[in-house]
């Protein structure tokens, strides 16, 4: 049977489909000792499940504290010699422009463990100096005498000739020494990014080995990891290339919007994932949409990511009135500890207390009741908070709206980002809206930008661990190759080489995985620009790419120079294995009416207006069941509100679908 | 009183605007400098020309984008689908490689402009007599092409004989073409979405609230100013030369702080000069903007309103206030950062805990121009600006190799650059021991030597090669800058300003300036020097 853990949260979550149910298991985390939780859920499983075998999938933090805490391995950097200080100079920008005291985060490998070897290759590929073996050698001795864990290497040009790497690697390979080399993680060019992405590929190594081998022991068998790609490979392979595991946990997530809008009928997805501290924003259609472009911890890491954008706006994020008497809210977070004021300890106005005020949260239903929120607590910390500050609010109530108001902004230009700034438009997609917070802010931020409707997915607290639970096995490559297109039939031969070349390697590396070649799905894209231009559009490869890509460019930019010469810059391939997927069952609808679910009702203050709001709880309502706004549905870690003009209705997989009347 | 909630949704509003424009600016443009460097600003106006929101782009095009829209108005009557393009320095530009485009938002039915939107790149060529457009000149003549505000498009049509008139004065017109449509292209995604925010919102909210807006920046920088000791402040530095006559320039200012008010004095510069070096107006205002605008400990709006408090005096004629028929090429790269560190060492009397040393001070302008062999002998004109040493901060050490104030455009890739042009880099490194010790120290500056590969015309523009950048309170300077050329193995120091061709097989050293220190040296305990990696170290030497 396949089961998926997601240790990222609070919780470390594992789901599996047993008897066409959906069940959960949820422990508390371990984040010093994250197997330690994984061995927890796996022996509650045994007493549950009897000596059934499982297969497991993972979605894991590991990777991402590592770098975010900088607790990676001893790591070594060799170069082409004169360029040993690319890492640290990156690209000579600073983060912020108006700050005296701005900081630029410290390189991975410091001066005295980077090392040059005297070697050469030209733009074209062609090679200008040969490196010696006395000077190999002598770079491993180095190596050695610097006391390294793992060794990056990256040399100019390798994605146009990787001989030079491919030797030095051999050399601290035959030394016994764990390397990333750059034309194996990320044959592209731009040597900055490159090496920035091979360094943390290193950096991750020990770390990400020593973890994952701890998970196989723990669960006896095979495990799968879950990438930022959002495809899955097998824990030896990801221990290997631990930079494509960093966004493993958010990657879970969008997959498992895609999954469960899929199932009711909507291809196109913008997913919104709102936590305590931060937002997470992707668009998905039927494929997943990758950026190489990403940062994580300060520092690039090219390889495929999907396009997840954050923003530091959630449940614990701060509002505050600056000098000028604009209202604030975040990035500063309030967090878990000492959290908003309504949790008991925390002193500082929070989006949390702006809803409790607002009455969209219920006092009593938090994590079943567990948690109580205090009200009176938040109305006087709020009442003195107001007396400081300029006088233009003068309710609690127009305070805690004009909270929520700027944090929909915050959210509403994420929403932006990922999709009318690359040529998409929010009214042909579907919102999901999941984590603690999604729900009371999706009607809003559909509302803003004309989404016209939004899915509050059943299990929202475990959509992470139902995505991982249902990926594909996937291998990216990818190789710059900057062809120029005199012809079409010329390209195409040449893509067909180059093509095959990777498609060898995918069909191989997915036979490790268990799949034969009839079993593999490939997706073959180009990057293309007009000669000359310095930006790059993915199309198709298959059929008149030089047609499609004239067409995207007028997409996104509104014009296309169809005289215009054109290039492929870099081909990529991706090679999924088709996994088993547990299904979800559908519910049979039951009727309309929500009676059985309503708890009480609610005093809520809506844009200047006091009015009444049904209380429903998730867990009692049914499929066919529907009400109106304004309305609160709570459950376990969610609330979700439906304002005066929306309509909810269950629909057959108990995900709430909310639309506006 | 606006409401706070709607002042920040606003704020977020508008600069989301200039934003957008600049994403999509960088995604159609073609030139490297463009995409790779990022050497370009968007900006939204409103109906008067005063700035409402400008993208974090670069802080030298902060304050001189306004006299751009000032220009364009006053030349121009801007109907509905007229763009106005320009770069004459003296009718609204800052030096003629900035190509700035002006476009008037009408709304629905409107007469005149609600808005305008406004964007600005640096082209790596505008012809003249040096490739580049960024060498050494005795007045803007030689420059380059000098445009004054015309219309490229007209009601929503581009005006072709203005479009060739240009094409026909640069070396690099393909790449030229491109580029300018990418700046067409922003301006078109920033009036829709200005159009979208009105129709959402409402014509009379979105007025009001930039008023509100500006009106808030004020607010803002009145309340910094008041953080300010009231007092007189003066101070001076100085260029190294004009690249022409040996002698150094002085800039000098005097701030006034009042009450909420400032006045920044220049008088007492040097004359304009002979070499290209002048700085306009606009530019020393920006730098004004800049420094002021830092000392804000939080993020606020580049709108015109952060100006109200402040005042600038610059001489007419002066070197901070070039008339024509100066050469200015270097006033927006070189003596805007002078302008910026002078400002500096006066405010360290008012406010020590709060101003770093000085920065490298340069932005080591490099251009290069000439045929390419490899691709049948197809023009190349090649620009880009080398980063150095930050300035100590008062309890942190500068950064090494970074770009600092006036600047923050990226460096090509080295894997670009080589593909583009016939170059070859051969060493791109840290100037270890560059940084003026203190007990914070200065950042080290970079080293980068480059082969050119075919015959070349090399332009440099640098400043900071005879004076180091200052420390403060104790701390030492930066070293200075140095260039020098390698033939044949033999080394030769060039001057910080000069122009000439290089022969194939030359190598081009160039060595940018050290940050200054801050507080006397020693104080700190374990100031760690960043040691070499061993082979490295055996290489560098040889």
């Amino acid at each position: 049977m396949r089961i998926a853990i997601d240790t990222g949260g609070t919780f470390t979550d594992c789901v599996f489909v047993r008897d066409g149910r959906l069940e959960i298991l949820k422990v508390p985390s371990t984040p010093r000792q994250p197997a330690q939780a994984i061995a927890e859920v796996l022996r509650r499983l045994v007493a549950k499940l009897g000596g059934e075998s499982c297969a497991l999938t993972l979605g894991t933090t590991v990777g991402t504290n590592a770098l975010l805490e900088r607790r990676g391995g001893r790591i070594a950097l060799v170069t082409t010699a004169g360029l040993e200080d690319v890492l640290e100079i990156g690209r000579q920008a600073r983060p912020r422009l108006y700050d005296f005291f701005v900081e630029r985060p410290a390189p991975l490998v410091p001066a005295s463990r980077r090392f040059g070897l005297a070697e050469r290759v030209g733009w074209d590929g062609r090679v200008l100096q040969r490196p010696t073996a006395a000077a190999i050698a002598r770079v491993v001795g180095a190596v050695r005498h610097a006391r390294a864990e793992a060794v990056a290497v990256c040399f100019l040009f390798s994605f146009a000739h990787p001989a030079h790497e491919a030797a030095m690697t051999r050399a601290l390979r035959a030394a016994g020494f764990a390397v990333s080399a750059s034309h194996e993680i990320l044959p592209e060019f731009r040597e900055y990014e490159r090496t920035a992405t091979t360094v943390v590929n290193a950096y991750l190594l020990p770390v990400m080995g020593r973890y994952l081998a701890e998970v196989e022991r723990v669960a006896g068998g095979a495990v799968r990891v879950m990438q930022s790609s959002g495809g899955i490979l097998s824990a030896r392979r990801a221990a290997r290339e631990p930079v494509r595991t960093i966004l493993s946990g958010p990657a879970g997530g969008v997959l498992g919007a895609q999954y469960v809008a899929e199932r009711a009928g909507f291809d196109d997805v913008i997913s919104l994932d709102m936590g305590g501290t931060s937002t997470d924003v992707a668009l998905v259609s039927r494929t997943l949409r990758t950026t190489n472009e990403a940062t994580v911890a300060g520092l690039p890491v090219a390889v495929p990511m999907l396009d997840i954008h954050t923003v530091g706006a959630g449940g614990g994020s701060i509002a505050r009135f600056d000098r000028g008497g604009a209202l604030r809210v975040g990035p500063e977070s309030a967090g878990a500890d000492p959290g908003p004021i309504c949790y008991g300890r925390g002193e500082q106005p929070t989006v949390t207390d702006a809803h409790l005020v607002l009455g969209r949260l219920a006092p009593q239903g938090f994590l079943g009741g567990e948690f109580r929120l205090d009200e009176r607590r938040t109305r006087d910390y709020l009442e003195r908070f107001l007396r400081r500050a300029p006088g233009a609010l003068r309710s609690l109530e127009e305070f805690a709206q004009g909270v929520l108001d700027v944090a929909n902004a915050t959210m509403e230009k994420a929403i932006r980002v990922i999709s009318l700034e690359r040529g998409y438009d929010p009214r042909d997609y579907t919102l999901v809206a999941f984590g603690g917070a999604g729900g009371l802010h999706a009607c809003e931020l559909a509302a803003a930008l004309a989404i016209p409707r939004i899915l509050i997915p059943k299990f929202p607290g475990v959509l992470s661990a139902l995505g991982i639970l249902r990926a594909d096995v996937v291998r990216d490559f990818s190789r710059t190759i900057r062809l120029p297109v005199a012809s079409l039939a010329a390209a195409r031969e040449a893509l067909r080489r180059i093509f095959a070349v990777l498609e060898r390697r995918g069909q191989a590396d997915l036979a490790h995985e268990g799949f034969s070649a009839a079993e593999l799905r490939f997706e073959r894209l180009l990057e293309m620009r007009y000669i000359g231009q310095a930006y790059e559009l993915a199309v198709p490869a298959g059929g008149d790419f030089v047609t499609a890509f004239h067409r995207a460019h007028q997409q996104r930019y509104g014009y296309a120079e169809p005289g215009r010469p054109v290039e492929i810059v870099t081909v990529r391939l991706r090679v999924a294995g088709r996994t088993a997927k547990p299904e979800l069952p559908r519910s049979r609808p039951v009727g309309h009416s929500p009676k059985a679910a309503l708890t009480g009702e609610q005093r809520i203050y809506h844009r200047g207006r006091m009015l009444s709001a049904a209380i429903y709880d998730r867990a009692r309502l049914r499929a066919g069941h529907r009400f109106a706004g304004p309305a609160l549905v709570t459950e376990y870690s969610a609330t979700t509100f439906v304002p005066p003009g929306w309509q909810a209705r269950v629909d057959g997989w108990e995900n709430l679908r909310l639309t506006r009347r | 009183m606006p409401d706070p909630t709607r002042l920040e949704i606003f704020k977020n509003l508008f600069h989301s605007v200039a934003e957008e424009m600049g994403a999509a600016l960088r995604r159609v443009a073609f030139s490297p400098n463009i995409k790779e460097r990022r050497d370009y600003s968007c900006a939204v106006f409103d109906a008067a020309g005063q700035v409402l929101a400008m993208g974090d782009h670069m802080p030298v095009h902060l304050g001189s984008m306004p006299a751009s829209v000032a220009a364009a108005i006053q030349a121009l009557s801007l109907a509905p689908g007229d763009v106005a393009l320009l770069n004459d320095p003296y009718a609204g530009g800052t030096h003629l490689p900035d190509l700035t485009m002006v476009m008037p938002v009408y709304l629905p039915r409107g007469r005149r402009p609600a808005f305008y939107v406004a964007n600005r790149a640096h082209h790596a060529d505008v012809g003249g007599s040096q490739a580049g457009s960024m060498g050494l000149a005795r007045e803007i003549y030689q420059e380059g092409l000098r445009i004054p505000p015309v219309k490229i498009y007209q009601r929503g049509r581009l005006v072709r004989d203005v479009l060739a008139m240009i094409l026909g004065n640069v070396r690099t017109p393909e790449e030229r073409q491109g580029d300018l449509a990418a700046q067409i292209a922003a301006c078109r995604i920033g009036e829709r979405r200005l159009l979208e925010i009105v129709a959402k919102y409402g014509r009379r909210e979105v007025f009001a609230y930039a008023r509100h807006l500006l009106d808030y920046s004020a607010r803002m920088m009145r309340s910094v100013l008041r953080t300010l000791p009231d007092g007189t402040y003066r101070a001076e530095d100085f260029l190294d030369d004009d690249g022409i006559a040996p002698q150094p320039l002085r800039i000098a200012v005097t701030v006034r702080i009042r009450g909420g008010r400032a006045v920044v004095d220049f008088t007492g510069s040097a004359p304009q000069c002979a070499g290209s070096v002048n700085a306009v107006r606009a530019i020393t205002e920006s730098a004004v903007f800049y420094v002021f605008r830092c000392l804000l400990d939080e993020q606020v709006p580049a709108t015109a309103g952060l100006m109200r408090p402040i005042r600038v005096v610059a001489p007419d004629g002066s070197l901070v206030a070039a008339r024509p028929p100066a050469a200015v090429a270097g006033g927006n790269v070189e003596t805007s950062q002078r302008i910026v560190d002078v400002l500096l060492r006066a405010l360290a009397q008012a406010v020590p805990a709060r101003i770093p040393a000085a920065s490298q001070g340069t932005m080591n302008n490099l251009t290069l121009g000439g045929s390419d062999p490899r691709r049948g002998g197809a023009p190349f004109a090649y620009y880009e600006t080398l980063a150095g040493g930050m300035g100590a901060r008062p309890g942190k050490d500068g950064i090494s190799g970074i770009h600092t104030h006036m600047t923050n455009s990226l460096n090509s890739p080295i894997e670009v650059l080589e593909h583009a042009y016939p170059v070859r880099v051969r060493r791109y490194a840290l100037r270890r021991g560059s940084g003026g010790a203190g007990t914070w120290c200065g950042g080290d500056g970079l080293v980068r030597e480059i082969e050119l590969l075919t015959e070349t015309q090399v332009g440099l523009l640098c400043d900071r090669r005879r004076f180091g950048p200052y420390g403060l309170a104790g701390g030492q300077p930066g070293k200075p800058g140095r260039n020098l050329l390698i033939v044949g193995g033999r080394r030769r120091q060039l001057a910080g300003k000069c122009g000439f061709y290089a022969a194939a097989g030359t190598i081009l050293r160039i060595e940018t300036p050290g940050g200054g220190g801050w507080g006397r040296p020693g104080k700190k305990s374990a100031m760690a020097v960043p040691e070499q990696g061993r082979i490295t170290r055996a290489r560098s030497n040889g």
